[in-house]
Order: C-alpha cells, then structure tokens, then sequence
C-alpha cells in the first residue's frame, strides 16, 4: 500500500495558510474556459502527465483513489484527499500536490521514482497559472472522510471501565475474617477464597522490617533498626516501623524517585545535542520535598501543571510553585528543527503526551496524525488539548539550537532582567549557530561572542527555574494527518470529549486553559485519576499494580485483577485528602502487604502470575537501590540532600568530547537520586539495571537479568570499594577472630547471623584464597585482606542481598 | 495491512508454570548443575537466546560500517559529469523548501576528484578509494537512497532508530530481539567508538525494548579503537582464579536459598548469569586480542599504517566478533561532515577506511563468512552539489549513497539514479526505511512482524512504512 503517509515529521517554514475547500472553490478564476491557449497547454502537456503519473492510483478507476484523492478532476483536487486539499490554484508552494512531485521530505509522489524535472515544471506552471481545468462540468467526487471528522461514541466506548465513575464498593464478606487486618485484606482474601486458595502466612519480622525499609527508603535497614524492631513485642511494633520510616527525609528520596520516572525526569535534553538543563535540579528537589511534606495529590497535579498560575509575588511559595512547573519543561526537546512551527508541536505533543499518561493512563498522542486506533479518543481531542500547551510558553524562541524559558526565584525585578537576559542570549546564540559566519568579520563574530558569554555569565547567577509562563492564547485547527501545513477544522481548547462531556466548563479566553485543566483532572469525580494514582502507589509496593499497565488504562492495557480492590482504594485516597503517606498506611498495615514469599504448588498452578495475590513477589532491587545499599553497608553513603552535581552551567553541549562519559560526574558517595541523569548518556551502572528510558513516562521498570550485571558486581570500582570498605572495616576490630568476623559481615549485608556450616565454608573459603598466587598488581602480604574483600563481594553480590522478599 | 501484526512473546519474563513445566516440578540444585551446563540456559528466562526467524534468512548478521556526518555521494560512488560541466553556474532548479545553511549556499560545484570504471561490473568509484575499487564486483551500491530529515541529529537518529523525532530501539536492538545472540559469552550487539554526539546512546540503546538488546559500546567516538573494550571485564589469570571461588560461593549461596524458598526462574537466571559473565570474560579478552592475528592480516587491513590503523581495527574485530556469531557489529569513522575543505579532508577520510573495508570483504570471503554476513555502508544523508561556502558541500538527505556487500545482496550491482546533478534520488528511490526492511528481510524477519508492544501499541523499525527492495537481492 502506496498513498500518503504523510509523516508528522514536516520539515520547511511555510505558513499553514491553506484555505478551507469552500475558499479555494471560489477562487477559481471565472472564465477560465475562454483561454484557448491555457486549454492547450493543460491539456497537451497537462493532462498526458496526470494520466500517466497520477492516474493509476488517484484516476478514475480508483474509487475514491488512494488516500481518499482522486487527481483527475479540479474538485477533485481542491478538495484533496485525507491530507486535506491538494491544489491551491496561483500557489505551488502551498499545493500538496507540487511539494509532493517535488519530492519534499515529508511527501513525495509518485513514491519510488520522481518526475523529470521537465515534467514538475509543467505541473507548476499549470498551478502557478490558477490550475485551469476545461471540464467545467466535471463530476464531484463525494468527499472521502479525511481525519478529524467527527465520530460518535459507540455504546462500548462509552461504557469501557476506565471511564466509569468511582463507586466506593462494597466490603465483601469473607470466611477467614481473622486473617483481614483491615478491609483491603477483604478484597484480596474475597478473589482468594472464591477460588479456594489461601494467602500465603505472614513474613518473619526480619523479612518484614527489611521489605518495609527497602520499600520506603530504598535502603536496607541498620542492624540496631532490625534488633529494635525485633525486642519491640508491643501490638503496634510493625505500625511503629512505618510511622519512622514515614517520618525520615529518606522516604521522599525513594518515592519521589519513583515519580521521577513517571515525570521523564533529566539534567539533559538528550536530543541531536545534549545540552545540560542546570536548572533541572529545583524540580527533582521539589518532587522529593513535596513526598517528604506529603503534599495532597490532588495539589501535586495543580502545581506541575499550572503552579505558575496558582501563586504571586506575595506568595511566600511562589518558588515551590514554579518549580513545580518544570514537570511541562523537561522533556526532551529536538532543538535542531528547520521548521519552527513542527518544532513547538514536537513540544506541545510531548507535553500532552506526557500529561495523559502520568495522571490519566491515557495515550493522547496516539491522536495527533489520525483518531486514535483503540481509545475514543479523537483528532479533535488532541487539538482542543494541544491548544492548550500550545499557548503556554515553554520556549523562549523556536529555531535550530532554540533556547527554552526560565523564570527568576526572588523578584519581580529579577525576572524582568532574566527575560532580557534570554531575549540578548538567544539574539547572539541566533547568530552565532544560524548565521553566516565566513560573511562575519572577525570582530562581529568576537562580539557575539563575549556578548553571549557576558550574558551567560550574569544568566547563570540569577536562581531560576525551569519554569513554563503564560504564552498566546489560541485554538488550534486539527492537522489533518498530523500535519501543521494541512489545517483543518478549529477546535475549542478543551478536554477529551469522551471523559469531559457533561462537565467541560468553556476555558477562559485569556488563560491557556492549563489551570482548568488541572482543576478538571483533581476533581473528585474524575474517573482516572485517583485509580491512576493509587495504582501506581500500590504498582511502587507491590511490584506489580492492580493494573498492571500503569501508564495505560486505555483498552490495550490491561483490565484490572481486582476492581473493587482498585476503586476502594481510590475513594480512600481521595477521601483522606489525597494523602499518599495514608496510603501507605493502609497498605502496609494489611495482611497482604505482610505476606511472605513462600510458593505454593495449587497456587502456583491456578495463578502463576499472581494475579489473586496469594503471595508476595519477590523483587530485585533497582538500580538506584543496588548502588545506595553498597555505599549504605559499607559505610561510604553520603546523606547531603538537595542541590545539583552537574558541574555545568546552562546550555552546554554535553555531546563530543567524552563530557557525558566523565567518570568524575558519578563520583559522589551521595544518594543515587542525587545523580545527573543525563539522556542518550545514562550513567553506565543505571543503564545496565533497567533503569527507565527518562524520554518518556515510566510507571514500570523492567528487571532483567544478564550476563553485564554479573560483570559489573565481579569487577566493577562501585562493588570493589564497597568491599574493600567493608573488609577493611571488619580487620579493623582487633579483637575479633575470623568467626566473629564472618558473623559480623553477614549481620551488616543479610541481617542475619551464617549458620555453623556456612561459617565452615567461609573459613575453608578464606583458606583457599590465601593460597593462589598473587597476581603483579597485587603484594603478597595484603592477601589476607584480598581474600576478605572476596568473601565481601559475594555477600554483596548474593541473591539474598540482592534480591528482596 | 494496517492491522498490527502478532507481538512476539516477551523473552524476558517467563510464568512460574512455564518454568515448571520445562523444568519439571522437582527443580532444585540438581536442575539448576543441568542449567548452568547447558549452552543456552533457561531458553524461557534468557532473552539472548537464539530465535527462529520468520521465515528462511540470507544472512545471519550484520556488520554496519558507519561514516558519522554524511559522505559525499558525488565524490566518491555517483559521478556526475553534468555538474561537472556546469561547475560554477546556479543551480538549475528550486532549491529544497528545506536547506540547513541557506545562506552560505552557492553555485553548483563539480567533484575535485576522478571517476572511473572497475571490475567486470564496471561500477563508477572515485580515485579516493582504489582499494574498494578493487572489491566492487562485490558491493551492491544503491544510488538512490534518501531520508527524512536535513540535520544530523535527525537524520543520524533516523538511520539508527527509524525515527528522527522520537526516542525508539535501534536498529541492532531490533534484529538482536528478533534473532536473539549466537554467542552467549559475548553480547549480541556491539558498536565499536561510536560518536556520543547526535542522540549518542540512543543511536545503539534499546529504548522501550529489554535492556539485554542494547548496544554494548566499545569505548566512544573520543577515544583510540585500540583503547575501546569491553566493559567490566576484569582482568589476569590469578585474578580469574580467584573469582572462581569467590562465584563457587556465591553459586552455593544461591542455591541454598533457593532450597529453603523453593523455586524461582529469576533467581535461578541471575545465578546462570555469572557464570555466563565469567565465561564472557574468558572469550572476551581473546576476541579482542589482535595479536593472535598473522602479519598479513593487520597488512591486509592496515593495520600496518598509522593512517589506516584505527579503522583497520575496527574492522578487523568486526570480523572476529562476526565469526564468533555477534549479531550485528557497527564500526564507526567519524569525521564526515564536509562543510569545509571538503577535498582534503574527503581525502584523508577516505583513504582512513578504504584499505580497512576492502581488507575486511576480502578477509570474510576467504573465510567463507561473506555469504552470510551482510556489510553495510553509508552515513545519515550524502552532501548537496551546490558549494557550500568557499569549498565545502550542505547536508542533503534527497539523494545519496549507500552500499551492501554479502548475505543476499547481488553483487556487482549500481541500483537506482540521482538525477543529473545529485540533488535528488529519482529513480527507484530507497529510503532509510526501505534499507531497514530489506536488512531484516535478509535475515529472515519481516519488517510488519518484527514488532513488540509498549504503551499499548504495536512498535516496529519501520512504523509504518518500508518496503524491501526486492530490485537488490541476490
């Protein structure tokens, strides 16, 4: 199948002047019959070529020819195909039809062989002369459905679970009531019975204070916290664990990480040149304060999208506010884009893309080139909320190498500065990547130059965040097939039709909508957002959600396992104020979140996956918790919170010159939250631990296991200093033999004591060891250490270290 | 046709019951000795292992030779005599709606260097490479390739991902994840000093694919080939000893824990996997060693030659790599972006890869591996006939070429027309998504087919275009 598939990708700086097909009819010059010499040459030199070159797939023995156009009449060709027109009459540059025999980058007909030149000329000609066609008779073509078009909801799209509004189910009855610590316990236990299975028993109290530790820290748990939690026989001791956890500035450092993944969260543009967002750092530190606050959802949601719009001056959180914002801001831009227009609807789709699926599970940029193929969501959807963004301003100007908007921190004052200080680096910038420089003097070039680095200077001084503002407020036009040189209808700013009939209130003709938009999302009522969300909190604690697509609640993710579990949760995550730290809470203090591991043979056959959750899953540690718990056991781990570690300042090239490869980046003893994520240059140690691709939305992170994790734990700096660390810690304890020794390593990395046989084993290990050869970079008298630091790296390289139950 | 085509499985989860049913619901120590003896152990949990393809292949990798910036077409696979002639005078049609450098664009300018025919075939080479010219009855050179997109960052993008606008698995991640790695102590993807610039890792990540079918690099484009290995391979033998007991102990650890909590196939695969990582480090060290190789041979690819030398070695591991079954290899000669000096630099350019290359299809023919591994040439767009400047060319993504050599290409053919100046492809036109469909064709997976799902849609190489050129295959 040939035809238009016309790419999203446009390249060129035409304005999207197209008229609508009403227009162009209209503007077909009267007369046009009366000009015997235009009649030859259209149908001398004209029509021979349309036969020959057009005709086999948009002629009259087509149908409605390919893509919904047919070429052999003028109506047929104002009204175009599903690429909307493909004639303007006196313009071939704005024709479809010409761009696409010029073989353009996005459209080129016909596909594998172009015209010659001799021919392209003729059809341009006959355009530029106001495409008279003698057949004024010529019979309309009926006009094919072209994307956009309106399409009603059918009954199933409408009545599709996701979109149902959140009923507080009923609590069902269960025949092991004693088993339930509070109602959830009932949902889980309710599915369990129904199919004669029971929950696995409770996990040991090691196991338990190791898994809640882990979960809400990312860390393992000290010795003296496990002995605490162990000695405490009081009812509430497990209750006790999380109020401490909960409270410890550690836990937003975990949780905020993982909405870090959802947020796409980089210190990088990561595109065709990476250049540094130094900036970035204030949203992540926000993210982890507002866990650490617990900051109602509900309030989180407003502040990401529209905290500019929320705050003033006078406000003594305005900064948080801002900040917040940077959620729109950072993704990844494609900055070398010749076409401004595509270029700022590459980073309007992003944004939209982005903001359906973290707080709605929705892929709304499935519908910027056609309606999209399984969701009732329509072209018109996309538009009303790509209007939206599109009136927000994230750029400070939309070029190759374009430079994004920041906003000051302290004052109004400053922020009048700042914006001058972008509109002077961005003119010099201009310049200096767009310009032609062999035609510039030495001089000029030399002042754009200092100009541009004085500019970066004072730039750079000013705290600021990466923040969006305000831009000019407008609809959009659909772009029939996504295509900004192809508008179609213009459609009202607004939300998508199928969840907003009913209650979309008219968004304010002064405002981009962005502040409605996050009042329509946190509204109680909203069937996504709270079962989004508290998915995702149950998805972080489980390892797999309730729904286990969480960033895609549309039909092709998956349906939920336990509905009246999912929406129960929803209405108490609302009810309690939006509180994520009440949800864990109420998760932890259940009986299912307490269960241990342990298989069961009927159960591992009716339920495999553990659907029904008559266990736990056990779960590898993720990246960022591999390499926190080898500092934290080994006594290395920094606990300074907040700031940046990306020695640059703004807008440096981190492409060439091995920048983003600098070991020196990864240095720091701090935690891993604290890292630079730099896009298209992960850090080595998180790209080989399924760390989430930070282009986009990640609510699950896959675990995979191969042979270059193993390498890394054998022979990498990280494991080596850890064990080095830990071994030189335990030969520091004079007093010890080698037994105490070995206890003392277990105790560190596995909170448990070896068993005498282990014991055993370790010893002959030490034996052994001590007796291969030294190798030429080793001295013969450090071999006792060596083989310390061996018995070190396995422990920290175990399964039972590793791995979480 | 528009219908997605059936998911492949994913390889890296497999059910507890899938497990079991393999293994027999006995699985224990004695199980997991028979695992870590096999080749390719637990087939369900390993996603390298081998797959079928879909249909019969005519190659069985893939070795990539990828000049970064964008070779001149007309200077070194595509004379144009017209342009020649009219050296000096504008250019003759419209310009493209889109130019990167618009305003440095001049008059049309003939190529500095000189064209003539070679071998049986008769192929067109420029005087810059006489050592490829002397392999051409082997190339299949395409004339007519374009893409998308007028920018590196794109067009770079493009080729390695299929997409120039959104981050999507590369290439080689593709074909490892349909074909899975015939080696399982080397990784099945390597890309050897590969620029950091230009999307970087995205050019050999695997995206939204598992993290076992990205790229492993070999150092980067900063640094020496003779510099780039491995990573996290250890090194010596007393060390090696010394790892061995430390991995007996953390075998014995596992599975002791897995006797008391019973079984588990990730478990058991991550216990597999150090000893697959210890093996790896065995073989590895050895692949990389040159000097295993005969005096003739570092000649034969010039090694022999500090001009020749780094890309030379490139190609010589490209060629250890293969036979040794990785699945796709890239080597990458930096430095192709002549908007300067174009005659000289060209120069120095070209005479850096055209031993190493013609040394390399000679090597895979003598030992039998031409047939089945396909070599692929070309950058991310060729250059503009129009003078960019005082003596350089623009980027132009409209026309340019590209050549293949071995597994089910046709040797000795020039495929498809530039028109008379080079600007555009017009006559069977290939794009980058066209040469992606055909790659996977020849190694037996279809390109509507290949696809995995992620966010709730069916993601292929070529999205929704592409179309194998059947005009080029053997």
């Amino acid at each position: 199948m040939l035809g238009y598939c016309a790419r999203v990708v446009v390249g060129g700086l035409l304005p999207f002047l197209f008229p609508l097909p009403s227009v162009v009819a209209q503007s077909q010059p009267a007369g046009s019959k009366a000009d015997p010499e235009a009649l030859e040459f259209f149908e001398k030199r004209v029509r021979p070529i349309l036969a020959n070159r057009c005709y086999p797939c948009h002629g009259p023995d087509t149908g409605q020819g390919q893509a919904g156009l047919r070429l052999d009449s003028l109506s047929g060709m104002l009204q175009g195909g599903r690429s909307g027109p493909a004639v303007v009459p006196g313009k071939p540059r704005k024709s479809l039809f010409i761009l696409a025999v010029n073989h353009d980058t996005f459209v080129q007909m016909p596909p594998k062989t172009k015209l010659p030149r001799a021919e392209v000329r003729v059809l341009t000609e006959w355009v530029r002369a106001g495409a008279l066609w003698p057949d004024a008779e010529a019979p309309v073509v009926q006009r094919s459905a072209r994307s956009g078009d309106p399409v009603e909801f059918t009954e199933e799209e409408k009545s599709f679970w996701a979109f149902q509004p959140v009923v507080d189910p009923e609590v069902p009855e269960v025949e092991n009531g004693r088993w339930a610590q509070n109602p959830l316990d009932r949902f889980v236990l309710s599915q369990l019975e129904a199919r004669a299975l029971s929950p696995a028993p409770a996990a040991d109290p090691r196991t338990l204070i190791r898994r809640a530790t882990i979960d809400l820290h990312g860390l393992p748990p000290t010795p003296e916290e496990e002995t605490a939690f162990l000695a405490d026989d009081s009812t509430d001791a497990f209750g006790r664990v999380v109020e401490r956890l909960l409270a410890s500035p550690r836990y937003g450092e975990r949780w905020g990480r993982h909405w870090l993944d959802v947020a796409r969260y980089a210190d990088s543009n990561g595109m065709d040149d990476n250049l540094t967002y130094a900036d970035a750092w204030r949203y992540r530190d926000y993210v982890i304060a507002a866990f650490n606050k617990d900051t109602p959802y509900d309030q989180f949601v407003r502040e990401q999208l529209a905290g500019d719009l929320l705050t003033t001056w006078a406000d003594e959180e305005r900064a948080e506010s801002l900040v917040a914002t940077g959620f729109l801001m950072i993704g990844p831009k494609m900055l070398a884009e010749d076409d401004p227009v595509k270029q700022q609807m590459d980073f309007v789709d992003e944004q939209l893309d982005t903001t359906g699926r973290a707080f709605m599970g929705l892929t709304m940029g499935c519908a910027r080139c056609h309606d999209h193929k399984f969701d009732p969501l329509r072209m018109a959807d996309y538009y009303s909320l790509a209007g939206i963004f599109k009136s927000t301003t994230t750029m400070v100007s939309y070029r190759v190498d374009s430079k994004w908007n920041a906003t000051a921190l302290d004052s109004r004052d400053r922020d009048e500065r700042l914006s001058k200080l972008e509109q002077e680096l961005d003119e010099h910038d201009d310049v200096l990547v767009n310009g032609n420089m062999e035609q510039m003097s030495a001089e000029e070039r030399e002042g754009h130059e200092k100009s541009l680095e004085a500019v970066k200077e004072e730039y750079a001084a000013i705290p600021k965040a990466m923040a969006v503002t305000e831009g000019n407020v407008e609809d959009l036009p659909i772009f029939l097939r996504g295509n900004h040189l192809t508008p179609g209808k213009l459609v009202r700013r607004g939300f998508p039709q199928v969840l907003a009939a009913g209650v979309q209130k008219p968004v304010s003709d002064t405002q981009s909508g962005r502040l409605e938009l996050a009042g329509w999302l946190t509204s109680p009522e909203h069937p996504l957002t709270a079962r989004v969300m508290a998915n995702r909190i149950w998805k972080w604690h489980f390892g797999e959600g309730v729904v286990r697509s969480p960033d895609n609640f549309g039909r092709l993710g998956e349906r939920p396992d336990n509905q009246p579990l999912l929406d129960w949760l929803a209405v108490r995550f609302v009810a309690s104020g939006w509180s994520v730290k009440a949800m864990h809470r109420l998760i932890m203090r259940s009986s299912t979140y307490q269960m241990s591991t342990m298989a069961h043979p009927l159960a591992l056959e009716i339920d495999p996956e553990n659907r029904l959750l008559w266990r736990r899953d056990r779960r590898r540690m993720e990246a960022e918790v591999i390499r926190d718990s080898l500092l934290a056991v080994s006594g290395q781990l920094d606990l300074t919170m907040g700031g940046t570690l990306l020695p640059q300042r703004n807008f440096v090239n981190l492409s060439g010159k091995g920048k983003a490869r600098d070991p020196a980046l990864y240095d720091s003893k701090r935690r891993s939250v604290y890292l630079p994520v730099l896009r298209s240059a992960l850090y080595e140690v998180f790209q080989s631990f399924d760390f989430p691709e930070p282009a986009v939305t990640s609510g699950q992170r896959s675990s995979t296991t191969v042979a270059s994790q193993a390498l890394f734990m054998m022979n990498s700096r990280l494991v080596a200093e850890a064990s080095e660390r830990l071994a030189g810690e335990l030969a520091s304890h004079t007093g010890w033999d080698d037994e105490q020794r070995i206890a003392q390593a277990y105790e560190r990395v596995l909170l448990r004591p070896p068993s005498a046989k282990e014991t055993q084993e370790w010893l002959d290990f030490l034996a052994e060891y001590n007796r291969v050869q030294p190798g030429e970079s080793e001295e013969a008298h450090s071999q006792h250490q060596f083989a310390w630091q061996g018995l070190c790296r396995v422990l920290l390289s175990s399964n039972e270290f590793v791995y979480v139950e | 046709m528009q219908s997605p085509a059936k998911p492949l499985s994913r390889p890296t989860r497999m059910s507890r019951r899938g497990l079991l049913q393999q293994m027999g619901a006995g699985f224990g120590g004695l199980a997991l000795a028979a695992l870590l003896a096999d080749e390719c152990p637990a087939a369900g949990t390993n996603p390298l292992a081998v797959r079928a393809p879909h249909f019969a292949p005519r190659a069985k990798r893939v070795i990539m030779l990828y000049m970064f910036g964008g070779p001149s077409h007309i200077d070194s696979f595509d004379p144009k005599p017209i342009l020649t002639r009219d050296s000096g005078k504008p250019l003759p049609f419209d310009a493209p709606r889109v130019v990167s450098f618009p305003q440095k664009m001049g008059n049309l300018v003939g190529s500095p260097f000189q064209f003539q025919r070679h071998g049986e075939s008769g192929a067109w080479v420029s005087d810059q490479f006489p050592y490829l010219a002397s392999v051409v009855d082997d190339l299949t050179i395409i004339r007519s390739m374009h893409c998308s997109n007028p920018r590196h960052g794109g067009a770079v993008l493009e080729w390695h991902t299929g997409s120039d606008t959104f981050i999507r698995p590369s290439m080689g991640s593709w074909i490892t994840y349909g074909l899975g790695s015939e080696n399982q102590n080397l990784p099945g993807y390597i890309t050897i000093c590969q620029a950091l610039s230009q999307g970087g890792v995205n050019n050999y990540a695997s995206a939204f694919l598992p993290a076992a079918y990205q790229g492993t690099p070999l150092g980067h484009g900063e640094i020496e080939a003779k510099d780039a290995k491995i990573p996290f391979i250890g090194e010596g033998m007393a060390r090696a000893r010394k790892q061995r007991l430390e991995l007996d102990m953390l075998r014995q650890m596992g599975e002791r824990q897995l006797e008391t909590v019973g079984p588990d196939s990730e478990l058991e695969g991550r216990i597999a996997s150090f000893e697959l990582a210890f093996r790896m480090q065995a073989e590895a060290p050895e692949a990389q060693d040159l000097s295993s190789e005969s005096e003739a041979t570092h000649r034969l690819y010039g090694l022999d030659d500090p001009a020749t030398e780094n890309f030379g070695r490139q190609c010589l591991l490209a060629r250890r790599f293969s036979e040794r079954g990785v699945r796709f290899v890239q080597c990458n000669s930096n430095g192709w972006d002549h908007h300067k000096k174009l005659k000289e630099n060209m120069t120095k350019r070209c005479r850096s890869i055209d031993k190493p290359i013609a040394g390399l299809i000679r090597d895979l023919k003598a030992r039998g591996l031409l047939d089945e591994t396909l070599v692929v040439w070309g950058g991310e767009f060729g250059r503009t006939p129009t003078v960019e400047g005082a003596d350089g060319r623009d980027h132009n993504p409209h026309g340019f070429t590209m050549w293949l050599a071995g597994g089910g290409v046709k040797p000795g053919l020039t495929y498809g027309r530039t028109d008379d100046y080079g600007y555009y492809a017009v006559e069977n036109k290939v794009h980058f998504h066209d040469l992606h469909a055909t790659i996977l064709y020849l190694l037996g997976l279809g390109h509507e087919k290949l696809t995995y799902r992620y966010a709730g849609r069916d993601f292929r190489l070529t999205d929704i275009h592409g179309e194998v050129v059947h005009g080029i295959l053997a």
